[in-house]
């Protein structure tokens, strides 16, 4: 009853051909946005110029993304969104006389030397981190609170399945059902954003 | 590759894992002594690489610190929800941003310029654009200009879409719909955007105002909702739907207190296709209908929920639905009924919480038919509160009369509600309205009005806040049996 299912809902990327198509985009700003604005953070950027980042990031997707994806063989999205935004990040604190926040300018470069790996691992990480979130808020909300709660005590809390079960009044056997529905519910959910890609 | 076990295919495993929230109808105890089910169903769910990314993904919500490292040194301290916070707040617009898309200002206190307008500041953002309060050099009157968030002035649906918008919305003349005066098209240097040049309304919206001031006033609620409503119904009568009637889309003309509706973002005519699509956004899903919020076709009554939202916000100061997230909101509108008006603010009379919450039902049947019945209802409502020894609360608002009451002090206290509404009141009509009710006295109290009031008990409850001293002359007055 809730809109779009996720299940039933074409890629995220590809709605984003369509730049009219305003859910598509809010629900990508919403998984994006705190990511490359937190990379823009991290290059020593000021909150007011990050913003500016996240939009100008946002403004070249939109203006490319369908090249991405008339490539025959595209890179992964996020790698292709993440050299977006480090370069507008860069050129954001280079441009600016002082580097942003008291940091000198060639910090920015030295930033920008740093080994790729980290880089992209770190923004992996955070990206699923950011997905699993918001997978998270809409589980939470559609499933019974026992059946939330059986999973965050067992998988997130660490705490047994037996005290789980003796703590919410449930069986065993249905602590084992609640957690493994709500992984799978979560991991259906995260499927349209790629993470495990 | 794991065995299979006798009492569990992995069919049924799969039917637990999608059942609803009943559970499995059968015992399921043979899952807690049966590892090989267990794991099977652990491993239908999730590899077992997704179940420790999300368990890491997850923990790291809660507490961030534990046994990661950022790989840079600066900002390790730094908690990404609350950069993830910040943004999210922040998603909005920021001047500069909203400078990059206009042409250098001519003078320096300006922001910039777009065509033969000089923009002074930003006035809002949203979903589809910016709102900018401007200068017209050539008609020498302040507007507001919105145009297309940058990312959608790119898209060819995005402009034919704002363009249908726009001229949608200037179809529509009401003194309580913001006028529109034109679209235009930037020049080169504007990289040739469209752009919509409104009136600009000085005073802010509804919503600002119940930030700033919480419940409003029981005459402020019936004006601002009648005009409102009339401002829809014109939109209805061009075969238009707002779909997003809320405070923040609600204009107050400071100087006339005319409140008028703006922003027809999502409105679609009625005979657009993509009507039945859900205008869904994640972060005001507050004033949706439940007809929007299960994504099924909407129609002018949906507008009517939205007002009914609206109405609620000014009486109790928030949104009849609220919670933690989104999906928790959009759950409420279409399962819950909201908390009882009254019971939030005294002040306002259960009438009109009878009116709120008709507009607020959950089938579009079950609402008013129209705007203007809603405008017209309102409209004797206001009446009414003004002059309730001249005017009667509209019939269908009646209930039958419960209790005598002592006329005289009554009266006196209806001629106070009078007073103070009077003050308000700006609809064309003979000025002095507020000296007409003055002269009402205790003697000229019809026996009739007096019965009109004393259907309405709980109207009692916002005149003993309002005028204490009457009370103290007369504690019977206030000695009736609380409503059902
Ligand atoms: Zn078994």
């Amino acid at each position: 009853m809730l809109p779009s299912p996720p299940e039933t809902r074409a890629s995220l990327i590809v709605r984003l051909r369509d730049v009219a198509d305003v859910a598509a985009w809010d629900e990508f700003m919403t998984i994006y946005g705190p990511l490359v604005y937190r990379l823009a953070i991290r290059q020593g950027l000021q909150a007011v110029d990050a913003e500016d980042v996240v939009q100008q990031v946002f403004i070249a997707v939109a203006q490319s993304v369908h090249q991405w994806l008339d490539r025959p063989q595209p890179n992964r999205f996020r790698s292709w969104l993440l050299t977006i935004a480090r370069n507008i990040a860069i050129k954001t604190l280079t441009r600016r006389p002082h580097g942003g926040v008291g940091l000198g300018g060639e910090r920015g470069w030295n930033d920008l030397a740093a080994p790729d790996g980290d880089w992209s691992s770190q923004f992996d990480f955070e990206y699923r981190q950011e997905v699993y979130r918001w997978a998270a808020e809409q589980v939470q909300n559609t499933v019974a609170s026992n059946t939330w709660k059986a999973f965050q005590l067992t998988h997130i809390e660490g705490v047994s399945i037996a005290a789980a079960a003796e703590r919410l009044g449930m069986s065993i056997g249905n602590v084992y059902i609640a957690r493994s529905r709500v992984v799978n519910r979560l991991r259906e959910l995260a499927k349209q954003f790629e993470v495990s890609q | 590759m794991i065995r299979t076990c006798a009492s569990y295919s992995d069919d049924q495993l799969r039917q637990l894992l999608l059942g609803n929230d009943d559970g499995p109808t059968g015992s399921v105890d043979h899952l807690a002594e049966c590892s090989n089910c267990q794991a099977r169903l652990e491993r239908l769910a999730a590899d077992a690489e997704q179940w420790s990314e999300i368990r890491d993904s997850l923990q790291l919500e809660r507490d961030f610190e534990p046994g990661f490292e950022l790989p840079l040194e600066n900002n390790r301290s730094r908690s990404p929800n609350k950069d993830r916070d910040h943004w999210l707040r922040h998603a909005t617009w920021t001047e500069s941003m909203a400078k990059s898309l206009l042409s250098p200002a001519s003078h320096p206190e300006m922001l910039g310029r777009i065509g033969r307008y000089d923009v002074e500041r930003l006035i809002g953002s949203g979903g589809m654009g910016v709102v900018f309060k401007a200068y017209d050099t050539e008609l020498n009157r302040p507007v507001a200009i919105k145009l297309l968030a940058p990312y959608l002035a790119g898209s060819g649906s995005a402009r034919n879409r704002f363009a249908r918008e726009a001229r949608a919305a200037a179809a529509v003349v009401d003194d309580h719909v913001v006028p529109i005066h034109n679209v235009e098209t930037g020049n080169e240097q504007d990289n040739g955007q469209p752009f919509l040049v409104m009136k600009f309304i000085p005073g802010g919206s509804l919503q600002q105002r119940i930030d700033r001031e919480g419940p409003l006033e029981l005459c402020e609620i019936l004006r601002i909702g009648m005009q409102a409503a009339k401002g829809l119904a014109a939109a209805h009568a061009q075969g238009l739907i707002h779909r997003d009637v809320k405070p923040s889309n609600i204009l107050l003309d400071e100087g006339v207190d005319r409140a008028l509706i703006t922003d027809f973002g999502l409105a679609r005519t009625t005979d657009d296709a993509s009507l039945t699509r859900s205008g869904f956004h994640p972060g005001t899903p507050h004033y949706m209908s439940p007809e929007q919020v299960r994504g099924e076709a909407i129609d002018a009554r949906s507008d009517l929920f939205g007002l009914g939202c609206v109405m609620y916000a000014m009486c109790t100061g928030h949104p009849p639905f609220r919670s933690e997230t989104s999906y928790a909101v959009l759950r409420r509108i279409t399962d819950d009924t909201p908390r009882s008006i009254c019971e939030t603010n005294a002040l306002i009379p259960e009438w009109i919480e009878r009116i709120v919450m008709k507009l607020l039902a959950k089938s579009r049947e079950a609402r008013y038919s129209s705007a203007f019945e809603v405008y017209t209802l309102l409209e004797k409502c206001l009446a009414h509160v003004q002059q309730p020894t001249i005017v009667p609360l509209p019939v269908e608002l009646q209930q039958k009369p419960q209790r005598r009451l002592w006329l005289p002090v009554l009266a006196i206290a209806s001629i106070g509600i009078a007073l103070t509404c009077g003050v308000w009141w700006t609809q064309p009509r003979p000025v002095g309205n507020a000296d007409t009710a003055t002269v009402v006295s205790t003697e000229t109290v019809s026996t009739e009005s007096v019965l009109q009031w004393e259907s309405d008990l709980p109207e009692m409850e916002s005149l003993r806040r309002d005028f204490v001293p009457v009370e103290k002359k007369s504690t019977k007055l206030w000695d009736i049996e609380p409503k059902q």
